[in-house]
């Protein structure tokens, strides 16, 4: 009884790392249970019921789950837990999906009374056909992901035999000339692959473009890549020109300005989004081909006109990339039902110490507020309070103060409010990337500050995905979107590529004291710190002395 | 009963008990302890009590099913009946080897408990027991056999026997009594009988086979078909009553192959195992639920520390209070009121008492924290074994149809101790490691004592027993559903060593549905006395405490500002913890959340930052963070930076001289001034007595209003809020309107016609003014009679203060001491105790 794992009543997991046995107990829980958050000693995991059947789906039983927990817990696993745990993990495959010759998508159960409850579920009821016999129900073909969904939610999830269908074939090979794709990007294509349909979770910087580039190669087919913007998708374009047997004519690109349909078509959301006299002129892409795959870049941001379209495209496969799987809505658990489960996460500090995203300092500078302008923030309308605390002027000290300390490197300042941006660009003689600069000066800039030209560079949050900066080494975060969780790591993101010279990188958040600014930098904290990053805090006095 | 009985043989039961040797009749009065209360003068009176209907009912009821069966048996079997008889009926024509063997046990079972007497070729049940076990049309025996053919034709015409008799193929005889033991006699011979059935058509074979096992009457129309007639002509079957038709026992006993029961149940099922761990497995289980039961107490009772709900009027927790009690134990319903029931049953808690009452700890709970682990278990295990409550009951109604509250009244369940008892020895049967499957375990109580009557699902018993089963299990009495060696331990020295009787190891079972060899004859463990249970418990207490997780003393501190403690925490700590650190997630291990608001609550509770520091500085197996240190100092900064008080008045100067000059005079001292800033000094004094005190030192200050002007005295006048004038109250209840009246004098002429009219008799009493005195029995036989009659009585009655009084009653029921009657003087009907006439009269005629 000397197990690194504790049991807790409220079925977590609670993994402590440095015990010599963690790595196996990692790999025996990791099936059924979802890390929640990695900081330094102790690991948290979750038991859900919907962890319980993915690992049903992938072939595990009861038996394994409890054989796990009971070998490598530090004390007795709660009788009661495990009963809970084998209950609910045999009410999966009460029900199937499958294709019946002639009755197209069925429903089939093994236990008559899960059938008969089912159906009685008003939510159900519209979504299925004919009673074929009394254990077979038909269901429309069109309503396979809202059923699965549907059934999830009932706690009677149904396991899909229906499959894939393979779509229009398309040769796509990896290039690896020079590099290779890194062994968790391997593990990841092959958990997908495996699992048919699915989300990946990989930390900015550790090179979700090749999981995906890599799921390509291994579907072989026609694809269709939704990404959050133009410039993201232009880098789409370019690393799988690079990394892939694809070329320029075979990769279009759908957007405000292009409508490109080819062989892999790359498509952003709000192009997808658009809403023309009550309809979305632009889903139609979703038909236009005979796609094998669907990637879906980001997915975390996965617009809701977007999820509802991607639950009838159950027949297709899809993958899901994302670094964040939080989402401030809470609908993490759509994203998993229609597009997939979790199929594979990796803790950001385990990618870091295998090198492959560089090592960052966060710190948390805390500014102070002038005397006049504590009194006008305890003023200012309760809408107001955040823009005036966020975009207080000891904050422009401050960033300069940093600026200068790390002179010669490049750096980001990020904000979310354009006159608090453009008075940083204008005191630090840096330019500002902001919603109204055009793309093709956008990307002058990004390809300036990539070469080293430029040294500096202010951005709004048009920036906070999918911008490829490698070179970047040190960002100052100024003011966000409020308390979100996945636009601080994002950010964070931005300089975690690792460095040529395999050096530190920085990321300042500049907060001011005693205001929400505060609350929301430890709720926007809260991913990192779960993830292992330790933010240090300073008080603002402390580093302007320094430097 | 036959009269030429040899000395030696005796002749009644009195003459059976005084037969038996001391130890014998122990043994009865032990399993009967009802017999000794009181105690009987002489054995004829303990063989009468031992026949009283109440007595043998109540031992019918604690008998196990196959010395029921045997006593069904009996009761079915000729009286007196020979063991042959008796085995025949319970063995069957083909002698069961099972019922040959057990049949011996079953007898000295119900001899010993003085249920049948006399000597193997005359067995006698009790005739009380007779009576209640066999055959009556109303109540049919659990056997379904109906009357002996000599019973149910006793009513019938000599020549019907006589018809009967040469159908049934017979000689014929003008006796109608050997007529009918013809009869018996042919029915009773199986080789003749067949011979007989053989030439029944199908059909009547199948009205038979409908019959057979009970219950053993059908109905005929008043033409029976031919198949019917056929039986009827037979004897096969006989009428009853118009209309119905009754199957002779023998007839019914010759197609049940000579059995009484359709299935005897000679042996105890076997407890079934349903899985079996390795007993490390079971024990830790179980240690570390019985962890996690102390954790839960305590928890509970924290909980409820600042003032916990209130009691409801009729006693208990209401359903609210529960439902908020197990979301804050994170339990269902059920599971919140075992630990409210245990703990009160522990006696750690209890209600104030107070005014307002209200559900708290006892001081017995603060004995109980200070106590180690073990001992804190074994309370709770000694509370619960011996509880006389019954925490499974809690939701569910009484009689009454009231809802049953946990700490309620009504949830005393005085089986309850047994069956747990019982239920853990069952358990001690089994093999170390082997969880028992909850049926088997219930079918085997039910074996033990079973129902009279149908067998019903829900039974009291069978309940306790599913009872017994979670709460051992939440307890941590057992683990994964078999018997810990520190439940074992439980159950005294006699069960503290694992079943030895099993034959062979080889027959240990392994898996779910074998059968255990054990237990074939049931070694009924006596609860044990309340010094050897505390004896046993604190035994258990000691097996346990080894495999209890040793208190920690460190945590580990993360830069998420999450403390994980892995393992259970020493006292000190864990409470300082829970004053620094919100709890996030409970368990094995507990992790706690630092927040501006839980640091402040440290602050608040007299720490300074530097303690908090200090403090995790010392548990921390690892370096503080950074993130932590910080938010304790940033927390502290501004800890206590505004302040709060109050003050009842000020004085204000801008002048702080005047003010040093007010602080410096000696007589304001009892003004008890404090200055809270150069201009302001403060006081809990009154206002009113703030300025007469610095008037009389000579100071001319002025009242300030709640918004800083200057007060007038005298500006206003004092006024109450609105107010009405006040209603005239005029002498005496209003003038009655016309209306009112007449009806008043309706009602008034109805009531006096209704209390004269009845009271003419009164005016006729027996004899002038005295009470009339009868004996009881006189005064009991003539209320009788006047029930009967409906005659009206002149009794003497003396109410409960003692005042006696003449009433004229009309008695409508006479039962239990009591009389109920019309009463002629008061006008209603009433119910008198007999006691308390003194006597009764009739009335004289008019």
């Amino acid at each position: 009884m000397n197990g690194p794992l504790i049991v807790q009543s409220d079925k977590t997991l609670l993994l402590e790392v440095d015990h010599e046995r963690a790595d196996d107990c990692r790999r025996a829980i990791a099936p059924f249970a979802e890390l929640e958050r990695a900081p330094e000693h102790i690991h948290t995991y979750r038991v859900t019921p919907l962890g319980l059947w993915n690992a049903r789906a992938a072939g595990h039983d009861a038996e394994q789950v409890v054989d796990a927990l009971v070998e490598y817990s530090r004390y007795p696993v709660p009788h009661a837990l495990l009963v809970d745990i084998a209950e609910t993990m045999d009410r999966y495959g009460r029900l199937t999906l499958s294709k019946h010759p002639a009755h197209g998508l069925v429903l089939t159960t093994t236990d008559r009374p899960v059938l008969e409850e089912i159906l009685r579920s008003k939510r159900v009821a519209p979504l299925v056909g004919n009673r074929i016999d009394p254990d077979t129900v038909a269901v429309h073909p069109s309503e396979r992901g809202q059923i699965k969904q549907t059934l999830l939610k009932l706690g009677w999830p149904a396991e899909d035999l229906a499959g894939y269908v393979d779509g229009e074939a398309h040769a796509i090979e990896l290039v690896e000339d020079g590099w290779a794709l890194r062994p968790y990007q391997k593990q990841a294509v092959e958990n997908f692959w495996h699992g048919g349909s699915g989300v990946v979770v990989l930390p900015c910087g550790a090179g979700k473009t090749l999981v995906g580039a890599g799921s390509m190669a291994q579907a072989k087919s026609t694809t269709l890549i939704l990404v959050t913007n133009t410039v993201s998708a232009r880098q789409w374009k370019h690393e799988l020109v690079k990394r892939t047997s694809l070329t320029e004519d075979e990769i279009g690109e759908y957007s405000g300005t292009k409508k490109e349909i080819r062989p892999v078509t790359i498509a952003t959301y709000q192009v997808l989004t658009t809403r023309r006299k009550g309809v979305y002129p632009h889903l139609e892409l979703f038909d236009s081909r005979d796609w094998g795959l669907i990637l879906y870049d980001e997915v975390h941001l996965l617009p809701a006109p977007v999820f509802k379209f991607t639950a009838d495209l159950q027949a297709r496969r899809r993958l899901g990339l994302t670094a964040t799987l939080v989402r401030e809505d809470g609908r993490e658990s759509d994203v998993f039902s229609l597009i997939g489960p979790k199929r594979f996460d990796a803790p950001w500090k385990e990618i870091e110490a295998q090198g492959y995203i560089a090592p960052a300092d966060c710190v948390e500078v805390r500014v102070n507020l002038t005397d006049s302008e504590r009194l006008a923030y305890a003023t200012a309308e309760t809408e107001e309070k955040y823009r005036f605390c966020a975009t207080t002027a000891t904050k422009r000290k401050v960033t300069e103060a940093i600026v200068r300390r790390f002179a010669g490197q490049q750096i980001l300042v990020i904000g979310q409010y354009i006159d608090q941006l453009d008075e940083l660009g204008e005191h630090l003689n840096a330019p500002v990337i902001k919603g109204e600069t055009s793309n093709a000066q956008r990307e002058k800039l990004f390809d300036a500050f990539r070469e080293g030209e430029i040294s500096v560079l202010v951005v709004s949050k048009v920036a906070n995905f999918s911008i490829d900066l490698p070179e970047a080494t040190v960002a100052i975060q100024v003011s966000g979107t409020f308390g979100s969780r996945q636009e601080e790591a994002q950010r964070l993101g931005r300089v975690l590529r690792p460095k040529a010279d395999g050096h530190q990188a920085h990321f300042y958040s500049v907060v001011a004291r005693d205001t929400i600014d505060q609350d929301f930098a430890a709720h926007r904290q809260r991913f990192l710190a779960e993830q292992g990053y330790a933010y240090r805090i300073m008080d603002a006095d402390e580093l302007l002395a320094e430097g | 009963m036959s009269s030429d009985e040899k000395p030696a043989v005796p002749r009644s039961l009195a003459e059976a008990l005084r037969a038996r040797d001391d130890g014998s009749l122990a043994a009865l009065l032990r399993a009967r302890p009802d017999l000794i209360t009181p105690v009987p003068t002489d054995l004829t009176q303990l063989a009468t009590r031992a026949g009283t209907r109440a007595s043998v009912v109540r031992a019918l009821e604690r008998l196990d099913r196959f010395a029921l069966q045997t006593a069904e048996a009996l009761a079915v079997a000729g009286e007196p009946a020979p063991y042959e008889e008796l085995l025949s009926l319970l063995a069957g024509d083909d002698g069961d080897p099972a019922v040959v063997g057990a049949l011996p046990r079953a007898l000295a079972t119900l001899r010993e408990q003085a249920l049948v007497w006399g000597a193997d070729d005359r067995l006698r049940l009790v005739r009380t027991a007779r009576e209640l076990l066999a055959p009556t049309p109303q109540y049919p025996s659990p056997t379904g056999l109906g009357p002996t053919v000599q019973e149910a034709t006793a009513g019938m015409s000599p020549g019907r026997i006589q018809e009967i008799v040469t159908a049934a193929g017979l000689p014929s005889t003008h006796d109608s009594v050997s007529a009918v033991t013809a009869l018996t006699g042919l029915f009773g011979d199986r080789g003749r009988m067949a011979a007989l059935l053989a030439e029944a058509p199908p059909e009547s074979r199948e009205v038979l086979s409908r019959l057979v096992w009970g219950p053993p009457y059908g109905q005929v129309t008043a033409e029976p078909a031919a198949h019917v007639r056929w039986l009827l002509d037979r004897g096969l079957l006989l009428p009853t009553a118009p209309g119905t038709v009754v199957l002779p026992r023998e007839v019914a006993l010759h197609l049940r192959a000579g059995r009484a029961h359709r299935a005897t149940e000679p042996l105890p099922p076997a407890v079934e195992a349903a899985g079996t761990h390795r007993p490390q497995v079971v024990d830790g289980t179980a240690a570390g639920q019985a962890y996690t039961a102390l954790a839960t107490v305590e928890e509970l009772l924290k909980d409820w520390d600042e003032g916990g709900p209130t009691v409801l009027r009729a006693g208990g927790l209401s359903v609210r209070d529960l439902k908020r009690t197990a979301v804050a134990l994170d339990v269902s319903e059920p599971i919140a009121a075992f630990w409210v029931e245990l703990a009160y049953a522990a006696g750690l808690l209890a209600s104030d008492g107070e005014a307002d009452e209200r559900y708290a700890a006892t001081p017995a709970y603060d004995e109980w924290l200070e106590q180690p682990a073990p001992q804190r278990w074994a309370r709770l295990a000694q509370a619960w074994l011996t509880a006389t409550r019954t925490a499974g009951l809690v939701g569910g109604r009484d009689a009454k149809d009231r809802t049953l509250s946990a700490l309620g009244p009504g949830l005393d369940r005085s089986a309850a101790p047994e069956v747990r008892h019982r239920v853990l020895t069952l358990l001690a049967g089994l093999p170390e490691g082997a969880s028992p499957s909850a049926d088997s375990v219930l079918a085997r109580l039910r074996w033990e004592r079973p129902l009279r009557g149908p067998q019903r699902e829900d039974d009291l018993r069978g309940r306790l027993a599913r009872w017994t089963l979670t709460e051992a299990e939440l307890l941590g009495v057992t683990g994964r559903g078999a018997l810990s060696a520190h439940g074992r331990a439980l159950l005294g020295a006699a069960a503290a060593v694992p079943q030895a009787a099993v034959p062979t190891a080889a027959e240990e079972p392994s898996g779910p549905g074998d059968k255990l060899p054990v237990h074939h004859v049931p070694t009924v463990v006596e609860p044990l006395s309340p010094t050897e249970q505390a004896v046993a418990t604190a035994a258990a207490g000691r097996l346990l405490a080894p495999l209890l997780p040793e208190p920690l003393d460190h945590v580990l501190l993360q830069a998420d500002l999450t403390a994980v403690a892995p393992g259970p925490l020493k006292r000190p700590l864990a409470d300082m913890l829970d004053v620094l650190a919100d709890v996030e997630s409970k368990g094995g291990a507990t992790v706690y959340r630092f927040t501006p608001g839980s640091v402040r609550r440290a602050l608040d509770s007299g720490r300074a930052a530097s303690d908090l520091h200090a403090f995790l500085a010392e548990h921390s197996r690892t370096p503080v963070p950074q993130p932590l240190a910080y938010l304790i100092d940033d927390v502290a900064r501004r800890h206590g930076h505004l302040r709060v008080g109050s003050a009842s008045a000020y004085v204000r100067c801008d002048d702080d001289a005047l003010l040093n000059e007010i602080m410096a005079d000696k007589r304001a001292a009892g003004l008890r001034l404090r200055r809270l800033a150069p201009t302001v000094l403060a006081t809990q004094a009154d206002p009113a007595t703030l300025l007469d005190g610095l008037r009389a030192m000579g100071f001319a200050p002025a009242a300030e209003s709640a918004e800083g002007d200057v007060l007038i005295t005298r500006a206003l006048a004092h006024r109450t809020p609105p107010r009405t004038a006040p209603e005239p109250v005029p002498d005496g209840p209003p003038v009655p309107d016309a209306t009112l009246l007449t009806a008043a004098i309706r009602a008034i002429r109805a009531g006096d016609l209704a209390s004269t009219t009845p009271r003419k008799p009164t005016a006729t009493p027996a004899d002038g003014g005295a009470l009339p005195r009868t004996s009881s029995a006189e005064t009991l036989a003539t209320m009788q009679a006047a029930v009967l009659t409906g005659e009206a009585l002149w009794i003497g009655y003396v109410n409960a203060e003692g005042s006696a009084s003449q009433r004229v009653i009309a008695p409508i029921r006479v039962e239990g001491g009591f009389v109920t009657a019309y009463d002629h003087t008061a006008d209603e009907v009433r119910t008198y105790p007999l006691h308390r006439v003194t006597g009764v009269a009739e009335l004289a005629e008019e």
